[in-house]
């Protein structure tokens, strides 16, 4: 049985290479498996949201200082640029399962499957666009505003997904899993270009200069015209299962133990595709104009042009520039790639001080350490994390992780994590930035995973 | 056994805690007021460049004045009506013709009633050196009111004769150029 729950940027250092929980294997489908299967209950066995922001966080605003909220505001909007982002991430799994194929311990095959739906949003901080609304172009004069840093995403989708996973000997473990997603609805504005100047004219004031090359691409967007709400629930439920907009993707990964003491891992996540044809709609604002005032040309002097028609010239070079063409042209766009690798040293094996053949006590190692890195391509830049890791067997059926980690988001995120079974139902939870829990208030990024798995353990155990 | 299955619910249990009870302190989500942008937007207005000939009529002699006529519906857009807090209207005329002129610009509501109006005087140059007249209009409480009411301004360029000016001919020296912007205050409470 699993019940999850989480919050924090798609990071899961505290799952990744915890062995003894058997999700493990879905970030990387390569990783040891010391199970003979486990069944995830339908909507309960993975619940995930994690959401993080760089920049500020809550406490910058909200502090109870007596300080002005809005000048709080402006102080937060004039700390950030345009490499702040915020990011939220959301998992539930509808079903999941795996299971050994053979039953040798030194050779085996461990398939897994299931069905998840997941919800990504993903937006840099446009600052130039919240300089022009704080400021104008007053006393800006040749500034570039920026109009490409407007950069947002998000999607819904589901993910129908089958891995494979060959224990190839005591050394090697290989795994890849394919998938098939199948896109409810997504927005994307990625793609954007051009700028807004105001400049010192050669024979007016100022000369302003639109260099408009924007672009919004959505899909599965019609739901939200529909009058009839169960309808629109009921398209969304089809899409759910193979009735969006379909890609195709793979994970990669393995586990390599050159002796008993040392573990060397690695993962890539989502290398795949989603090609967007259905119920499509574009918006696209092309176009480039400079204004430098409106002529007036005095009716007496030239009698075919008066000032009246040079304004409305102008007024038609805006209404043409900021015209919004929209298509309905299918697209493609690449499912954010995550790379996950890990270096560990096991040592500290348990010794019973009396032989006891009746002792069924684990004789593997009781302690790791290692090093983890986690990548994750952005539409601007690579998010990255790395993180030292202690992984502790307190007793044959307790284990606990914790992380220490450092990315965009902090330098001081500590992380705890634990699994216990009890027959075969195995229990974990794990938090993240557990310092930040004296004051959520002050975190940019909160985490937490907690859940219930019902597993098929080694006949040997 | 009985105590190791008490030590891990016990263990869980202080993690449940700490999740339960982490706790969000000195702030205050009440000051949450509405927002308030005040940018301040700059844009280039009417543009004037004439010579001598642009005064005269077909038969070569002084017009009294010359006139145009625009329709700004942009001044009375409910964008302006409900951000526009005040407004600068900034002229500068550079004459060297040897000819001094008014500058009148007068603001017509729907009906053609005149809301606003004001004028530059500018004075002739002689010796057809470049003559800077600045001038600023602002546009405050009851002022801005009737701009926000305006719909069409009318330039209108007269003619003044002084001791010092001359007549203008078809060849007379110099021109005479404005250039203008506006400096619009906007706010938004959201």
């Amino acid at each position: 049985m699993g019940v999850f729950v989480s919050l924090h940027a798609q990071n899961k250092q505290l799952l990744y290479g915890f062995k003894d929980v058997p999700q493990q294997i879905l970030l990387n489908p390569g990783a040891q498996v010391d199970h003979r299967g486990y069944i995830g209950v339908p909507l309960l066995s993975h619940i995930h949201f994690n959401a993080g922001i760089t920049g500020f966080s809550a406490f910058d605003v909200f502090a109870d200082d007596g300080k002005d909220f809005n000048q709080k505001i402006r102080d937060v909007v004039y700390n950030m640029d345009a490499k702040d982002f915020f990011g939220f991430n959301q998992q539930l799994d509808i079903f999941s399962a795996g299971f050994r194929v053979n039953t040798s311990l030194e050779k085996f095959v461990f398939i897994s499957f299931g069905l998840y739906q997941e919800s990504d949003v993903f937006s840099y901080f446009p600052k130039d666009y919240a300089v022009l609304a704080y400021e104008g172009n007053f006393n800006n004069l040749n500034r570039r505003f920026d109009l490409g840093q407007l950069n947002v995403s998000a999607e819904v989708l589901s993910v129908f997904h089958l891995g494979v996973n060959k224990k190839i000997n005591s050394k090697w473990t290989v795994g890849f899993r394919g998938k098939i997603y199948s896109s409810i609805a997504q927005l994307s504005s990625t793609e954007n270009n051009g700028a807004f100047t105001t400049e010192q004219g050669t024979n007016s004031f100022l000369n302003h200069i639109f260099d408009l090359d924007m672009k919004l691409q959505t899909s599965g967007l019609s739901f939200l015209d529909e009058p009839n709400a169960s309808e629109g629930i009921g398209i969304l439920k089809k899409r759910l299962l193979f009735g969006g907009n379909l890609g195709l993707g793979i994970d990669l990964g393995f586990t390599h133990q050159p002796s008993p003491e040392w573990t060397i891992d690695a993962s890539l996540q989502d290398i795949g595709f989603i090609n967007y044809s259905k119920d499509v709609k574009n918006y696209i604002l092309n176009g480039y104009l400079e204004y430098d005032g409106i002529q007036s040309v005095f009716p007496q002097v030239v009698s075919d042009q008066t000032a009246q028609d040079y304004w409305d010239e102008v007024k038609n070079d805006f209404d043409e520039l900021f015209k919004v063409d929209s298509t309905t042209t299918a697209y493609t766009k690449w499912r954010p790639i995550k790379l996950n690798s890990s270096v560990s040293y096991n040592f500290g094996k348990k010794i019973e001080k009396e032989c006891n053949c009746l002792d069924k006590s684990d004789p593997t190692f009781q302690n790791r350490v290692g090093a983890h890195l986690f990548a994750m391509k952005r539409p601007n830049h690579l998010q990255w994390a790395l993180s030292a890791f202690y992984y502790r067997k307190l007793f044959k059926g307790l284990q606990l992780k914790t992380t220490y980690t450092v990315d965009a988001y902090s330098f001081k995120n500590v992380g705890l994590g634990m699994s216990a079974a009890v027959g075969a139902v195995q229990f974990y939870i794990m938090a993240d930035n557990l310092l930040d829990y004296q004051n959520l208030a002050k975190s940019q990024s909160v985490s937490l995973q907690l859940g219930f798995n019902y597993i098929f353990k080694n006949n040997e155990n | 056994m009985k105590n190791r299955f008490f030590k891990k619910k016990y263990l869980a249990l202080i993690i449940v805690l700490v999740v339960c009870f982490s706790c969000i302190k000195d702030t205050d989500f009440d000051q949450a007021t509405p927002i308030t942008l005040t940018p301040i937007m700059e844009v280039n207005l009417v543009e004037i460049q004439e010579t001598s000939p642009s005064f005269l009529d077909s038969s070569g002699t002084e017009m009294p004045f010359i006139s145009d006529l625009i329709v700004l519906d942009v001044l009375s857009s409910d964008f302006f009506n409900d951000n526009l807090i005040k407004a600068e209207l900034v002229f500068q005329v550079t004459n060297s013709l040897n000819k001094a002129f008014q500058i009148k610009m007068d603001f017509y509501d729907l009906a053609d009633m005149l809301q606003h109006s004001f004028s530059i005087d500018i004075d002739n140059s002689p010796s057809h050196t470049f003559l800077v007249t600045e001038h600023t209009e602002v546009f405050e409480a009851m002022s801005l009111a009737a701009l926000k009411a305006s719909i069409k301004l009318d330039i209108t360029i007269t003619l003044v004769s002084n001791a010092t000016s001359s007549v203008l001919t078809d060849d007379s020296d110099g021109s005479i150029a404005l250039t203008s912007k506006g400096i619009f205050y906007l706010e938004f409470t959201q």
